[in-house]
C-alpha cells in the first residue's frame, strides 16, 4: 500500500489553533523550564521513534556509506552506476508522469464534482469514494488492473473486439505505462482530495468582482483563479510524486518481483547479500530514497503553507 | 449574472468515474464467473457465476492462519499506536505545548522513510542484536505502528484540539476524580470520532500491507494473496476483492461516524456518567 497518501488521504476535521492555542498552560511558555515532570510523559513517544524510526535510518546511512565488498568508493556512490542510475530514472519518470497525470485529472474531477449542484449526493459519492481509493493500493489494486488490463483482461478484451489491439501496440500492464495507469487509481482521488477545500476556498466575490469589472470567465481564471490556486496544485503534484514513488506493493505485484522500480532493486540487493556481498548497496538505494523523498516533502510543506496564505480564518 | 452552463462537467465525472468502476467489475467477474476470457460475450455474460474459487482458497489451511495473522497485528498495532498516542498528544496539549513542533516534525518523518528504506534500516540495526524483531510476527507492530504514526497523530491531535481540555480536566479533577477516571470517563468518550478514526485508518493500513511483511518473509494476509495467486488465481482475486469489501465497509462507516462527530457539528462536551 502506498503510504504517503494518509497525509490528505482522509477528509479531517479543520485544523485549529495549532501552535499557542487556548489551551497551552503557563507553565511551558519558556523553552528554558523544562523539568523533568514536564518532559518525562513525552518520553515513551519520543523513545519509541527513537528506536524504529531515527536509529533505524542513521544505520541505513552509515551503511550506505560504506563501501560494497571489493570496492574503494562507497555504496552511496556505487548506487548512481549505470544500472541502478536507469532503475531510479524508471522510478522518477514513473513517479513524475503518474503525479503530472494524477495532478491535472484530479484537478479537472475536483472541479467538475464541485461545479455540478444538481444530484446533491455526487459530491458526497465522489469525496467518499476518494477516501476509499486513495487510500488503496498494494496487492487488490494489482490484481483488479490484472482483471482489466491484464493480456486476458476485461477491458482489453472489449478494446479488442472494437479494433484496438492494446498488447499488439506493446503496451504491458507490469511496464512503464501500465504502472502509471494503475498508479492512476489511487493518484487522482488523493488529488481530488486535496484540490476539493482550496477550490472551496476561492470565494464567490472575488469572481463576482472580476465579472463586475469586465473580467471574462475565462479571464477570471487566467488572472486570479488559477494563481491563487497554483500552490495547491504544485503541492498536490509533489505529494502525488512522493506517494508514487515510496510505493512498492502495487508494481511488485504486477510483474511478479521483475520490475526496474527502486524498491524492487533493494529488495533484490538485499535477498542476495550473503551471495554477491552487494548488501550495502541495498542500504545506498534505500538512503537514496530517503533523501530525495526528504527534498520532496519539503517542497510540499512550503507549498502548502503558502497555498494557506489565502484561506482566511 | 451569467448563467453557469454544464457543459464538460459530466463528461469528465462519467470518464473518471467509468475508470473507477471498470477494474472493479473486472475484478469481480474474474473472481466469480467461469468462462474463459475468450468466450465472454453477450451469450455467456450469465452463466457459470460461483464463489467456489473464494471457498476453495477460504478453506485452504494456508488462508486462515494468514488472514487471523493480519487480524490480529492489526488489533494489535491499533492497541499500541493508542496507547503510545493518546497519553502523548494528551499531554503535549495540556501542560507541554511547546514540545508539540518537535512532536510533529518527528510523527511526520515517516513520510520520508519509505516503507521499505524502513525495513532495510530495521533489519540492518537490529538483526544481529535484537533479531526478535526481524524473526517474530509480532516483530511487525512496532514498523506498522511508525507506518500510522503520521496520520494517527494528526487525528488526535486535531481532536484534542477541539476539546477546551484545561476546562474539561479541571473541572474533572476537581470534583474528585482520578487521572485514570478523567482519561476514561470524560477524555475518551469526548475523544470517541478521533479515536475511532484513528483505529479504523490503522487497521486498514495493516490489513493492507505488503511490502514490510513479504521483505521480512511474513505470512500475512497480503502475502499470502500474492502466493496463492500462482496456485489459484479466482480464488486469490476473490479473496482480494473480499479485502476491498471489508476495507469500504470500514470507510464508510467511518465517514459515518465523522458526520455524527461532536467536533464537526458544535462543541457540545459530552460526560458519561
Amino acid at each position: 500500500m502506498s503510504e504517503v497518501d494518509f497525509l490528505l488521504g482522509f477528509p479531517l476535521p479543520q485544523e485549529e489553533n495549532v501552535i499557542g492555542g487556548p489551551v497551552g498552560s503557563r507553565a511551558s511558555t519558556t523553552f528554558g523550564r523544562w523539568s523533568p515532570s514536564l518532559v518525562l510523559p513525552l518520553l515513551p513517544y519520543f523513545i519509541f521513534v527513537g528506536l524504529f524510526l531515527l536509529v533505524p535510518t542513521v544505520v541505513l546511512f552509515t551503511k550506505a556509506f560504506r563501501p560494497v565488498t571489493g570496492a574503494t568508493t562507497s555504496a552511496m556512490v556505487e548506487a548512481m552506476n549505470a544500472s541502478n542510475r536507469s532503475s531510479f530514472m524508471f522510478s522518477l519518470k514513473i513517479s513524475f508522469f503518474s503525479a503530472v497525470l494524477g495532478a491535472i485529472i484530479g484537478f479537472l474531477f475536483a472541479l467538475a464534482a464541485s461545479r455540478i449542484e444538481r444530484p446533491r449526493r455526487l459530491r458526497n459519492l465522489v469525496t467518499g469514494f476518494s477516501g476509499v481509493a486513495a487510500n488503496l493500493g498494494g496487492i487488490p489494486l494489482a490484481f483488479a488492473f490484472i482483471a482489466s488490463l491484464g493480456a486476458q483482461g476485461l477491458f482489453t478484451r472489449v478494446l479488442y473486439h472494437n479494433g484496438i489491439d492494446l498488447y499488439g501496440a506493446g503496451f504491458k500492464i507490469y511496464d512503464f505505462w501500465g504502472i502509471v495507469v494503475v498508479y492512476l487509481y489511487f493518484q487522482i482521488p488523493l488529488m481530488l482530495l486535496v484540490m476539493l477545500p482550496a477550490i472551496d476556498g476561492l470565494r464567490p466575490t472575488w469572481r463576482e468582482a472580476a465579472i463586475n469589472i469586465g473580467a471574462s470567465s475565462s479571464q477570471y481564471w487566467r488572472r486570479v483563479g488559477l494563481p491563487i490556486l497554483t500552490p495547491s496544485l504544485l503541492g498536490g503534484t509533489l505529494l502525488l510524486f512522493a506517494n508514487a514513488f515510496s510505493a512498492y506493493a502495487t508494481a511488485y505485484a504486477l510483474s511478479s518481483g521483475g520490475s526496474r522500480l527502486v524498491p524492487v532493486q533493494i529488495r533484490f540487493y538485499l535477498q542476495g547479500n550473503t551471495i554477491t556481498g552487494k548488501g550495502n548497496l541495498g542500504y545506498a538505494l534505500a538512503a537514496w530514497m530517503v533523501l530525495i523523498l526528504l527534498f520532496v516533502m519539503i517542497g510540499y510543506l512550503l507549498l502548502r503553507r503558502r497555498a494557506e496564505r489565502w484561506r482566511a480564518a | 449574472m451569467n448563467k453557469r452552463r454544464t457543459t464538460w462537467e459530466w463528461p469528465v465525472i462519467i470518464v473518471v468515474g467509468a475508470f473507477f468502476i471498470v477494474p472493479m467489475l473486472a475484478m469481480t467477474r474474474f473472481a466469480m464467473q467461469r468462462v474463459p476470457m475468450s468466450l465472454l460475450g453477450r451469450k455467456t455474460i450469465f452463466s457459470r457465476w460461483t464463489i467456489r474459487g473464494l471457498m476453495n482458497t477460504i478453506s485452504d489451511d494456508k488462508f486462515q492462519p494468514a488472514f487471523f495473522m493480519s487480524v490480529r497485528l492489526g488489533i494489535v498495532t491499533v492497541l499500541l499506536v493508542l496507547a503510545l498516542l493518546l497519553p502523548t498528544v494528551l499531554w503535549l496539549h495540556l501542560r507541554a505545548m511547546r514540545w508539540k513542533i518537535l512532536a510533529e516534525i518527528v510523527s511526520l518523518l515517516a513520510y520520508v522513510v519509505p516503507p521499505i528504506a524502513l525495513v532495510v534500516g530495521v533489519s540492518g540495526a537490529y538483526r544481529d542484536t535484537v533479531p526478535w524483531i526481524v524473526s517474530s510476527n509480532y516483530g511487525l507492530v512496532p514498523l506498522y505502528a511508525i507506518l500510522c504514526l503520521p496520520f494517527a497523530y494528526r487525528t488526535l491531535d486535531v481532536g484534542f484540539a477541539a476539546l477546551d481540555l484545561n476546562t474539561l480536566v479541571n473541572a474533572s479533577r476537581s470534583l474528585g476524580a482520578s487521572w485514570q477516571q478523567t482519561f476514561r470517563k470524560v477524555l475518551i468518550p469526548n475523544l470517541r470520532t478521533a479515536i475511532l478514526t484513528t483505529s479504523f485508518l490503522a487497521f486498514a493500513v495493516v490489513i493492507g500491507e505488503f511490502a514490510i511483511s513479504s521483505l521480512l518473509l511474513k505470512r500475512t494476509l497480503p502475502t499470502y494473496m500474492l502466493e496463492a495467486q500462482g496456485r489459484e488465481p479466482q480464488g486469490a482475486m476473490g479473496v482480494a476483492l473480499l479485502l476491498l469489501v471489508l476495507t469500504t465497509v470500514l470507510f464508510m462507516a467511518l465517514g459515518r461516524i465523522q458526520k455524527k462527530s461532536p467536533t464537526s457539528s458544535s462543541q457540545e462536551i459530552r460526560i458519561t456518567p
